[in-house]
């Protein structure tokens, strides 16, 4: 605490305190199955983050059961149990701790899981969220909003794109939950989104428009599958992003002098 | 004696302590690209080991003849007319074989290793050094790709080199493919993972850290 309230932890329990609203919906609505795999997954992360406490003396992190939670609510739902341990292992080891923990990662550690056991078994049957919630969201983002730990300026951007694309597409319901729900648990990560002010408006702008894209391009797809990709597409380009908004604002300032 | 022993150090320093692919980094793009089944891979890894051999052997013999201001013409149209060899006889003999390796043995003539080790080595030393050395190169470039390719084809379809080793769900067994075994990144991933266990477990490989973190003994 020698260097103020606001350290590493802090910020991954205000995100978990952020996303309770979300997973009480969730728990209401899957009941006792869910809670044994949201329980399966948090432990399989858990040990990874211990192995490199142990191995590595790196401090593990609370960001693990935010990962954790984000990938018991949208990664495929019939896998069994080696693939999903494959899966939550590559994600947390090779897209985070690898890299020397939460912080240091540069795409989101869920996104990574997520994506490879989608690609790994492109079989596997995606969940078809629950339409509440995608309404939990609006309180999960107000609480990240207002305590600083999620940028609003991602989330009123990709909102605004989505809401321009409910008026001008008809996008359907599922695929406005899924965005909604992808928004919260994986874009709107700290670490993996854009930091810079102008970096953060066009992350949110960029995550929004790849959801649309997908919407009206690519047949078929399930939706919750569209947004993690529009999701691991836009965290890629935010380093770019923020390149942009960077380069910017020095022009800017060689401008005025 | 010491002649000999010189010659084993010239063989086997290329396969781990100076491997080309999992230390130089060299020759990433075949190593991924024809990976995705173990017969593939052993084909472009003899067609690769021929290739270095001859060219070193060769090369080491002209090398003081060749003008040293076009040495890299010459020494690129010795390796590209190996090269051409082996595909004739690989379309002549193993037709299917080459139809599925594409383009990625005419490619060895723009190889890393290959022009690396006639330029670095084979140039300036007699010929037997020259060829231990390219073999050795040459080995450890197939170490690389037939772990790779024994890996991404045992756990992408279950067989290896064509047999089925895992029974597949879909017929009975236990195993479900994992796809993204076939797919180009897999190969990323596992090269990756393999180059993190040679340097843990040789850490003189490691490069120095390019960006030291701060320190952080106060947070904790």
């Amino acid at each position: 605490m020698t260097r103020g309230l606001w350290d590493r932890e802090t910020v991954a329990l205000m995100l978990l305190a952020a996303a309770m609203p979300l997973v009480v919906t969730w728990l209401l609505a899957t009941g006792t199955a869910g809670l044994v795999r949201l329980i399966f997954v948090l432990v399989a992360a858990g040990l990874w983050h211990l192995a490199f406490m142990l191995a590595r003396a790196q401090p593990p992190s609370f960001s693990g059961a935010f990962t954790a939670l984000a990938i018991t609510v949208l990664a495929p739902v019939d896998l069994g149990l080696v693939p999903m341990l494959l899966g939550i292992s590559f994600g947390v080891v090779a897209g985070e701790l690898a890299f020397g923990g939460w912080g240091r990662n540069v795409v989101n550690p869920a996104t990574v899981a997520i994506t490879f056991l989608g690609f790994g078994f492109p079989a596997a049957s995606w969940p078809d969220l629950p339409v509440q919630l995608g309404w939990s969201v609006a309180a999960v983002s107000a609480i990240g909003g207002v305590t600083g730990v999620m940028s609003w300026r991602v989330v009123a951007a990709a909102a605004v794109v989505l809401a321009a694309g409910c008026w001008g597409l008809a996008l359907e319901m599922p695929v406005l939950t899924a965005a909604a729900v992808v928004l919260v648990l994986l874009v709107c990560d700290p670490v993996a989104s854009a930091g810079t002010t102008l970096g953060r408006w066009l992350y949110g702008l960029l995550y929004g428009a790849l959801v649309l894209l997908f919407a009206v391009g690519w047949d078929g797809a399930p939706p919750v599958q569209a947004a993690v990709s529009a999701a691991l597409i836009a965290s890629l380009a935010a380093p770019l992003l923020d390149e942009i908004a960077i380069s910017l604002w020095l022009a800017r300032r060689k401008r005025l002098g | 004696m010491a002649a000999t022993e010189g010659l084993w150090n010239t063989l086997t320093a290329p396969l781990i302590r100076q491997n080309p692919v999992t230390l130089q980094i060299l020759g990433i793009c075949s190593a991924l690209a024809v990976t995705t089944s173990l017969d593939t891979a052993l084909t472009m890894s003899i067609s690769l080991t021929v290739v270095v051999v001859l060219a070193a052997g060769v090369i080491s013999a002209i090398g003081r003849h060749i003008p040293a201001s076009i040495r890299l013409i010459v020494q690129i149209i010795i390796i590209a007319s190996m090269v051409i060899v082996i595909d004739q006889a690989l379309q002549a003999w193993f037709f299917e074989l080459s139809q599925r390796l594409s383009v990625f043995v005419s490619l060895i003539a723009t190889n890393c290793i290959v022009l690396g080790r006639t330029e670095s080595f084979s140039r300036s030393n007699p010929p037997l050094p020259s060829m231990v050395d390219a073999l050795g190169s040459g080995l450890g470039y197939s170490l690389v790709l037939v772990a790779i390719g024994s890996c991404r084809e045992l756990f992408g379809s279950g067989t290896l080199l064509g047999l089925q080793v895992f029974p597949l769900a879909d017929q009975g067994g236990w195993f479900t493919p994992l796809s993204l075994m076939l797919l180009a990144p897999s190969a990323f991933f596992l090269l990756g993972g393999l180059v993190w266990a040679i340097r843990s477990l040789w850490p003189e490989q490691a490069e120095a850290s390019e960006f030291p973190a701060h320190d952080l003994g106060e947070e904790r």
